[in-house]
């Protein structure tokens, strides 16, 4: 199958500062798609280049088999897109922001089913400004689907979100995929990375880290257990020196709480238990866990670790 | 392009502020200046066209000149401009010191001097019987005396008939209210052209509503001729409130072709939107936009000559008032809509304002950013 996107060799510039570093990926048909990166990583940028909001100073975008550079309008009939915060018209009602927006394209859907797919309906006559945070964000969802587009592009479509209103969220970007839609989504959000996409771009500072699924970016991981230690007083220099004796990384997550990495379980896993028990540290809470995309993410980026 | 443009105008009938700011301010003013009668208030203009330069003479316009209701203008033109500024309005009295005042009249009362003639605009009834009587005496007072150094003879005043004839002038008088009136409509569509396309894009652009756009397959001139249109026909709406308030409710007296009008009042809004996209370019935020707008707005408003004439204003300000994009287009408006000119008639000021359409136009095209 085609790829819905294509992105090579792209950089862009802003100034003197570069936002996004000869970077290169392919989006697959059909599929759900992460940019995985902190603020800053050049994911919006990224997207807007692939929108044809901005042009890049290197590189060669195809998007739906078309060149974002000669072939824009017909690009932007085919696909939705979800710009980060974007508002709408104060005074028009959803149900009227859906009829205006559907009249630039050559191919609409209706706006009431639209509506009721992401459970406005009831809301259909209301200004957006009375719709609550997660309402919001699946009226700009579906918006973006008022074309019935091939693919679509959500920019960071969970921040700012309560639990409850990010997995409502999910089931909605899973549906859209499961009717055949290629659904391309930035987020800062591990878990959200994790539960959602098939396949993942991890960028940081402008440079694409690593494209992989989310289980092969965990297995290719040397972490395999992450060991969680809060301790009634903060450990000395030479208790964290022996623990390090086994240990990949040791972070502070916060005073009294530390953070271990280990590399070879379960022998690792075995140096730093008997450590505990042999230096006689005292502890309020232990946890043993899987490594998971925020080990990846700061494994493959972050040098926070071992600063 | 059309569905948009609905809303457009559907957007503004809902946003009450919009509605409200673009209307109230200009009919508060229609309100005040046709409750107030301004022609009555104030010092009346006179000209003295002085044939005589004798000594009596010099002393009549001297005592005249002291009179705090008269302003003395300049006979620039002689006794035949003094006459059509008189027909015209534009001058309340004339006064004719024919020469040989004052010389000693030969003893025939048959032959006097030659008499002085006070020429006035027949509209002003009341003023007229206080010009005449003041007049009347400085003209006796100039008379019984010699000359300037022969001030203590004591004869009291008197003038006969013959040497004031008081001439009434049939004015086809134009009324401050109706001049002021096309200055309020024209008021009106700038300030609301400019501040509220300004506030709204940089609005729109703060809020990525702009981006959002953008992002669809709308050709982006279609966009912009969208907004245009729409503000066209809500500053078409307002001149027709605001003269139909004026017209109806004050009786203003506008004779000219609407058609003449309408031509000026989208020539002019086109202008000041363009004003407004450039300010919604350097404005950061709604708030400065706003602020932006107002102070191009407010100064535009007074020297422009909304209100008052900008003719006797010091220095180059006369010049740079007339170089406002707002002043020819008041003064083309005032043109055809009072005198009933043609447009063709105005075309100095259509000239300018179409220069400064296509020059707001690029500066608008260049300086306009997105994001």
């Amino acid at each position: 199958m085609e790829d819905a996107i294509r992105v090579e060799g792209l950089t862009k510039r802003f100034g003197s500062f570069t936002a996004v570093d000869d970077v290169s990926f392919c989006v697959k048909s059909g599929e759900i798609f992460g940019i995985l990166g902190p603020n800053g990583a050049g994911k919006t940028t990224t997207l807007e280049i692939i929108e044809g909001l901005q042009r890049p100073n290197q590189g060669q975008v195809s998007v739906l088999g078309l060149d974002v550079l000669r072939q824009p309008a017909q690009i932007k009939a085919r696909i939705g897109v979800q710009l980060q915060s974007s508002a709408y018209y104060d005074y028009l009602s959803l149900r009227e922001i859906l009829v205006l927006l559907g009249s630039f394209y050559p191919k609409r859907l209706a706006p009431d089913p639209l509506l009721k797919q992401v459970g406005l309906l009831d809301q259909a006559t209301q200004r957006v400004k009375h719709l609550s945070g997660g309402q919001k964000q699946r009226f700009t969802v579906a918006a973006s689907l008022i074309n019935d587009p091939e693919l679509v592009i959500l920019d960071e479509p969970t921040t700012g979100l309560d639990p409850q209103a990010r997995r409502n969220l999910w089931d909605l970007i899973r549906e859209i995929h499961q009717r055949g839609v290629t659904v391309v989504l930035t987020t800062h959000y591990m878990e959200e990375a994790e539960a959602l996409c098939q396949r993942l771009a991890i960028m940081d500072r402008g440079r694409l880290v690593a494209v992989d699924t989310p289980q092969n970016l965990i297995n290719r991981l040397e972490t395999t257990y992450t060991v969680k230690l809060v301790v009634p007083a903060p450990l000395t220099e030479d208790q964290i020196i022996s623990l390090n004796g086994g240990v990949s990384s040791i972070q502070t997550v916060e005073r009294n709480t530390y953070l271990l990495r280990l590399h070879q379980a379960p022998e690792a896993l075995d140096t730093v238990l008997q450590t505990i028990v042999g230096s006689k540290i005292r502890l309020d809470h232990l946890e043993i866990g899987p490594v998971t995309l925020e080990d990846v993410f700061l494994e493959l980026t972050g040098n926070e670790l071992r600063d | 392009m059309l569905p948009l443009t609905l809303a457009n105008l559907k957007m503004m009938a809902r946003n009450r502020s919009t509605t409200f700011w673009a209307l109230f301010f200009p009919l508060l003013l229609v309100v005040v200046f046709g409750l107030f009668e301004f022609d009555g208030f104030g010092s009346a203009s006179l000209t003295v066209v002085d044939e005589a330069k004798t000594p009596n003479s010099q002393l009549l316009i001297q005592s005249l000149s002291e009179l705090e209701f008269l302003r003395l203008q300049n006979a620039g033109g002689g006794e035949s401009a003094a006459r059509a500024a008189l027909e015209k309005g534009d001058l309340d009295y004339l006064l004719l010191i024919p020469a040989g005042f004052g010389e000693a009249p030969s003893p025939d009362p048959g032959s006097t001097s030659a008499g002085v003639g006070l020429l006035v605009n027949a509209n002003n009834v009341e003023q007229n019987q206080l010009v005449e009587a003041a007049v009347r005496h400085l003209v006796a007072e100039s008379l019984s005396k010699e000359g300037p150094g022969d001030g203590a003879e004591s004869v009291p005043p008197s003038v006969s008939p013959a040497s004031l004839s008081i001439e009434s002038v049939a004015v086809t008088q134009v009324r401050y209210f109706d001049v002021v009136l096309l200055g309020l409509v024209g008021l009106g569509i700038m300030s609301n052209s400019i501040i509220s396309i300004a506030v709204k894009i940089s609005t729109y652009r703060s809020q990525s509503i702009l981006k959002r756009m953008l992002v669809t397959p709308l050709p982006i001139w279609k966009y912009f001729a969208a907004e245009i249109i729409s503000y066209l026909m809500l500053a078409v709406i307002q001149a027709a409130i605001i003269l139909a308030v004026g017209v109806f409710a004050f009786g203003a007296h506008v004779p000219g072709n609407l058609l003449w009008l309408l031509v000026l009042v989208i020539l002019g809004s086109i202008v000041f939107l363009n004003i407004g996209f450039i300010l919604s370019a350097w404005a950061n935020t709604p708030s400065a936009a706003s602020g932006m707008g107002n102070a191009i707005s407010l100064p535009m408003m007074f020297f422009a000559g909304t209100f008052f004439s900008t003719a006797s204003l010091p220095w180059v300000l006369p010049y740079l008032a007339e170089a406002l994009p707002l002043t020819p287009m008041l003064s083309a408006m005032r043109a055809v809509s009072i005198d009933s000119a043609s447009l063709w008639e105005v075309w100095p000021q259509l000239a300018v304002l179409t220069g400064w359409v296509v020059v707001t136009g690029l500066a608008a095209i260049k300086f306009f950013r997105f994001s």
